[in-house]
């Protein structure tokens, strides 16, 4: 079983409208809810390929229970810890006309202590039934920095693969706890420990940084269709050579799925593995839907990605 | 039709050393009526509901709770409650409990549910806890089966 755990996972709430008129009434012509959260959607891609997952993290009120619900209807394993306060809510108006998407953020709960120490009694529980477990997205109110870097020593305590894939300085905080494989998030400000990744020789300076700063493996994304990966001795380079990319949200959750599914599947080389993920992320980058990809989506895409060493 | 087609995928617990504060804490929250209880390796240890702090904390309440003398049960009730807030689970949880295998059917499932007077039967993998089955989850089974086969 592969574990996955959200701190502040959201309800998107997405509204379809023709020509949005502010100050004006407008008329929605498509409504949908999902649950969303960087975990949760490693946990849907694991089990989009066919993988036992089990989803840890908090949840507050009827969004919560609403989240716990759509999960286990997927077929996702949940055990998460619920707060006082609600789960918040992400909207997002989309334009048709316009082809503009505008979104509406609310601030995540409020966490105590309390709930700090129930969570990782959870997760300790939790973890001697995984192989693996993924620590992704922002952290809500009153988590502290170091949050990710204590999970990571209880995983290990337990023989358990460690995947971090945040940004700022829960990342930082994360990697001295050596991790088995690190990612930073790029999204906000394509920036980490101060380099910005531009080109090529800037995501191969950070990956190795990743690993000298702790981790066994370092992957960098670079203009979202290529990766570098670093361990201590090799440089790997992977790109997709598919030009049709239709959505890239998610694409970045499928690959930290994708590495977590190879690296606890025996006989799996580094470079498989590297290949297994790209293949996971442009399955994801090819749906319109929201939903995550078969293993036959994903078994095709393998064609279609080129990893080299460098 | 296999367990782990029919369960509720969810692993909420708690370990035997849970205070009922807590406890009561996490039911309404969850907004269920009990819960199983682990060890630190998701091994079920026990099972905890309502039902059972009541019966401990006031052995005559589910007895007289339709009787005239309810309301005068129910303040010893009150207080009893309060006084165990800090107690552990473990004192009042029901021990060597039914649990069935997620390969195991619905057949069984039910046997064990309606043979032993039970709401909730928890499902184990290689003997830990990955879900919970009720009556309803299996009824439900059976009626779409049913209209299926119509």
């Amino acid at each position: 079983m592969i574990g996955t755990i959200t701190l502040n996972p959201a309800i998107d709430v997405i509204l379809e409208v023709s020509n949005l008129k502010i100050n004006h009434y407008n008329k929605v012509l498509n409504a949908h809810t999902t649950s969303g959260g960087k975990g949760i959607n490693v946990s849907k891609a694991i089990r989009g390929y066919g993988r036992e997952t089990i989803a840890v993290g908090f949840l507050g009120g009827g969004r919560g229970r609403m989240i716990e619900e759509e999960l286990r209807g997927l077929g996702i394993t949940t055990n998460f810890w619920h707060i006082e306060e609600k789960t918040r809510s992400n909207t997002i108006i989309s334009d048709k006309k316009a082809g503009e998407h505008t979104l509406l953020s609310e601030p995540g709960p409020k966490i105590t202590e309390y709930d700090l120490e129930m969570l990782k009694s959870i997760f300790y529980r939790v973890m001697s039934q995984c192989s693996a477990v993924t620590l992704s997205g922002s952290l809500p109110r009153g988590v502290p920095v170091n949050i990710y870097g204590d999970l990571i020593s209880i995983a290990k305590e337990r023989g358990v693969k460690t995947i971090l894939d945040t940004s700022g300085e829960q990342f930082i905080k994360g990697l001295e706890k050596r991790p088995f494989l690190a990612k930073p998030d790029l999204r906000e400000n394509n920036r980490v420990f101060g380099i910005k990744i531009d080109k090529e020789r800037d995501a191969i300076k950070a990956a190795k940084e990743v690993v000298q700063r702790g981790a066994e493996i370092g992957v960098v994304s670079l203009e979202q269709k290529k990766d570098i990966i670093a361990t201590r001795d090799e440089i790997w380079f992977a790109e997709t050579d598919y030009h049709e990319i239709v959505n890239l949200i998610g694409a970045g959750d499928a690959l930290i799925a994708g590495f977590a599914i190879a690296l606890t599947e025996e006989g799996k080389n580094l470079e498989e593995a590297i290949k297994f993920s790209m293949a996971c992320a442009l399955a994801s980058a090819l749906r319109e839907e929201e939903e995550f990809s078969s293993r036959e989506e994903v078994e095709k895409c393998l064609q279609c990605v080129n990893v080299k060493r460098l | 039709m296999k367990i782990k087609n029919i369960m509720i995928r969810d692993v909420t617990s708690v370990l035997a050393t849970c205070k009922l504060v807590d406890l009561i804490g996490i039911l309404s929250r969850h907004k269920i009526t009990g819960l199983p209880v682990v060890n630190n390796n998701q091994e079920v240890v026990g099972f905890i509901s309502l039902h059972d702090i009541i019966r401990a904390t006031l052995p005559n309440y589910l007895g007289i709770i339709n009787s005239d003398s309810i309301l005068s049960e129910f303040i010893q009730l009150s207080k009893s409650l309060k006084e165990y807030s800090q107690r552990p689970v473990e004192e009042f949880m029901r021990k060597n409990i039914v649990t069935i295998d997620e390969d195991n059917n619905e057949v069984l499932a039910a046997d064990l549910l309606i043979r032993n007077e039970i709401q909730r039967l928890p499902v184990l993998r290689n003997g830990k806890l990955v879900g919970i089955v009720t009556l309803t989850d299996i009824c439900r089974v059976l009626m779409n089966n049913n209209e299926n086969n119509n």
